[in-house]
């Protein structure tokens, strides 16, 4: 586990210069062909939404119903992946446009987008395969690294798994909530706080997908629900994969607390290289993910216009190899391949590869400063 | 939009059917200047009247609310995928449904210089509700001065304007102070509004051509009843340094200034250190205002005019002490929401950014 030993602090700090060019020039350039890119994908997801609601009032004929699923799903996946995800992180705010604000903007999820900007940008992006640090590495739900103790419930994680899937928005949308720190070091009423947040969000977004659009339709309700409930299901599926992808694949490393304190820039970089892996693919394919295909880009620079990732891949990849670190591509079949054999592997008792962990109690509980 | 479609849109159904995005998202489909509150509107006509200036007249959405005479607004535009917001005057009477303004060529501007340079029919621009209170009252003076320089020339011919809509002008002298003819905005028409009314007397000065700066003299002799004028005065802040003592020295009538953006009395230094307690980043607060101190530091937060107008850039302060930078006073202040760009650190300062 953890990071590479060929590689001197001298190594490593200038890795770190040279993603930091990277990330300079793409900064310094941002402009007009950004903006047309956005909001051409602002287009499309909006237009694609409205022909795809229009579609399922027709939704009688199973043609009509079929591709206002279709269409109401690329909606959601693009509003969620390459937009709403992207915009808070902050990606567009250079734009200085309200409507793409990462302080304002709320994404078509039951997911609030502050409790989404604390588990996710904050605690997610700082202490990424941070084995108990990083929320995100089994969702505190599935065991997904040896370092992680083995509990009899991991038994049955493949059918969690399976759950969170097809329910993914709802798994994200308590994330925030630490059930497992609740009474501990975190208050009920903090949990109320966020409870309220969680409902006043979950409420508008039922009440549009399942009760406004089917009293919308009249006599078409059944076919705007179904439709609805289909195109949220394809959303959740589809975001699970990329997600799961993007730091559970096979080669894909993970850290304890101690390796990564006191961590210095490059170092913050290794990491997140070495914690995150690609997918290969099309473009169109790419968009669809968020550009969260580039897992490794987005995690080096998670504020830069997700587009982007796409240009500076090759020359991320090209330091990686002169570096002699793994960047870790692949298609999609494979590396969600290495992801299930991973929820399979860890739902058995497993012992560590060498027990380089120190002793658990000698491990510092997980910091939570505050970000928000 | 019509009323009724706009109640309909704006209801609270409509309202859950687009969230979380907001209907305006979805009208952009259509038509970008469609918006349920914001104001917006389109440049419907272009015309230049000097080489370095343009004048714009756009026709705004249902959301304009008007105007009153002297009044300015912002205007925004997307500049390189950036979205730009400057202040301008009002050039055109209240009741005009249309919005006048002129705009110059200015320095490094780049708002100005791309609309002096770029603006065309049917451009969209993104507007602000009217500001500003370089405004007559109902009642118009018997006798008034109305007093520019350079650009400064366009809140007072709004006041003009506005009085000669309303057929008021008994007795008005028009002082303009231009560097040459072919640089003065408006000449044609205020020539002939000169021979038209008989109550309205300009007088146009070109310092190039060697009618010099404003001077008790020059003002005396041009002016020698202004004891019993109300004065409207508006130009760049070295002119309006030089007029205001004349005028207070020679006239105790009320005197109504409209500054441009040179409201900061100075360059902006601050000192002591700024805290972004969000982003967890310190930063030295002695390079310019708050803003441009968070810009410095990599932080992206949201701005508009700059120059203390709109309020864009509003951010809360949890504690510190901070520095006005039109007037130079320096407060402490807690748990305060200020413009970041026109306050800058007076000692150590917390930014919620």
């Amino acid at each position: 586990m953890g990071k590479p030993t060929h590689l001197s602090e001298a190594d490593i700090a200038e890795f770190g210069r040279e993603l930091d060019a990277v990330r300079d020039e793409v900064m310094n350039d941002l402009g007009e062909r950004d903006a047309r890119y956005i909001h051409n994908i602002l287009a499309t997801q909006r237009y694609s939404e409205v022909v795809g609601r229009a579609m399922l009032m027709a939704g009688f004929l199973p043609p009509a119903w079929l591709g206002g699923v279709g269409l109401l799903s690329l909606s959601k996946i693009l509003e969620n992946m390459e937009i709403g995800h992207n915009v808070m992180h902050g990606q567009w705010d250079w734009m200085n446009d309200p409507a793409l604000d990462s302080g304002t903007y709320e994404w078509d999820n039951t997911c609030p987008s502050d409790q989404w900007k604390h588990s996710h940008n904050y605690v997610h992006h700082t202490f990424t395969n941070i084995v108990d640090l990083d929320r995100d590495l089994g969702y505190s739900v599935l065991r997904m690294s040896e370092d992680q103790a083995w509990e009899p419930r991991f038994l049955v994680q493949p059918g969690i798994a399976l759950t969170l899937a097809a329910f993914f928005q709802w798994g994200v949308a308590l994330h925030d909530l630490e059930w497992e720190r609740i009474g501990k070091d975190k208050s009920w009423s903090e949990v109320g706080v966020q409870a309220r947040g969680i409902w006043g969000k979950v409420r508008n977004q039922l009440f549009k997908d399942y009760v406004a659009f089917p009293l919308l339709a009249g006599p078409m309700a059944p076919f705007v629900i179904s439709g609805n409930f289909a195109a949220n299901f394809n959303r959740n599926i589809w975001s699970f994969m990329i997600i799961f992808c993007g730091h559970f694949t096979d080669e894909v490393e993970m850290f304890d607390v101690e390796e990564t304190r006191d961590e210095a820039r490059g170092q913050w970089y290794l990491r997140q290289l070495l914690g995150s892996s690609n997918l290969d693919g099309s473009v169109p394919f790419h968009i669809l993910s968020g550009h969260l295909s580039y897992q490794i880009e987005h995690h080096l620079f998670p504020d830069m216009p997700s587009h982007r990732y796409r240009e500076i891949a090759p020359r991320v990849q090209a330091i990686c190899e002169r570096y002699g670190l793994n960047y870790n591509t692949g298609p999609l079949s494979k590396q969600f391949g290495g992801v299930v054999k991973r929820i399979l592997r860890m739902s058995l008792p497993h012992r560590r590869k060498g027990n380089t962990l120190a002793d658990e109690s000698s491990v510092d509980a997980p910091v939570y400063a505050e970000a928000a | 939009m019509k009323p009724v479609v706009k109640k309909l849109l704006g209801s609270p159904l409509v309202g859950a059917l687009a969230s979380p995005l907001s209907v305006d998202d979805y009208l952009a489909l259509i038509d970008r200047r469609l918006s349920l509150r914001e104001p917006r509107g389109r440049v419907s006509a272009v015309a230049r009247q000097t080489p370095d200036s343009v004048t714009l007249t756009i026709e705004p959405n249902d959301n304009w609310t008007g105007h009153r005479p002297g009044q300015h607004l912002l205007l925004g535009v997307d500049l390189d995928g950036v979205r730009h917001s400057r202040c301008f005057s009002i050039v055109s009477a209240p009741g005009d449904p249309l919005i006048e303004v002129t705009v110059k060529r200015n320095g490094d501007g780049r708002v100005s210089n791309f609309l002096v340079d770029h603006a065309e029919r049917g451009q969209l621009i993104y507007l602000s509700p009217a500001e500003g209170d370089f405004c007559p009252g109902p009642s118009v003076p018997e006798r008034a001065l109305l007093i520019s320089a350079g650009s400064g020339i366009t809140p007072v011919m709004g006041v003009l304007r506005d009085w000669l809509a309303r057929d008021r002008v008994q007795d008005v002298v028009f002082v303009h102070y231009a560097r040459s003819r072919t640089d003065m905005i408006y000449a044609a028409e205020l020539a002939a509004l000169d021979a038209r009314h008989p109550g309205l007397r300009v007088e146009t000065v070109y310092t190039a051509g060697g009618g010099g700066r404003i001077d008790a003299a020059a003002l005396d002799g041009r002016v020698p009843d202004l004891a019993e004028r109300e004065t409207w005065l508006c130009g760049p802040a070295g002119f309006m340094d030089a007029a205001e003592p004349l005028i207070r020295a020679r006239s105790n009538r009320p005197l109504h200034r409209e500054q441009f953006a040179a409201t900061r009395r100075e360059a902006a230094h601050g000192e002591g250190a700024v805290q972004f307690v969000k982003s967890d980043i310190a930063a030295s607060g002695e390079n310019g205002s708050l803003l441009e101190v968070a810009e410095g530091a990599g932080l992206k937060p949201a701005y508009g005019c700059r120059m203390g107008i709109c309020h864009a850039c509003k951010c809360r302060v949890s504690e510190g002490t901070v520095r006005d930078l039109r007037t130079n006073r320096v407060r402490d202040v807690r748990d305060t929401d200020l413009q970041l760009c026109i306050h800058a650190a007076a000692g150590d300062v917390a930014v919620e950014l």
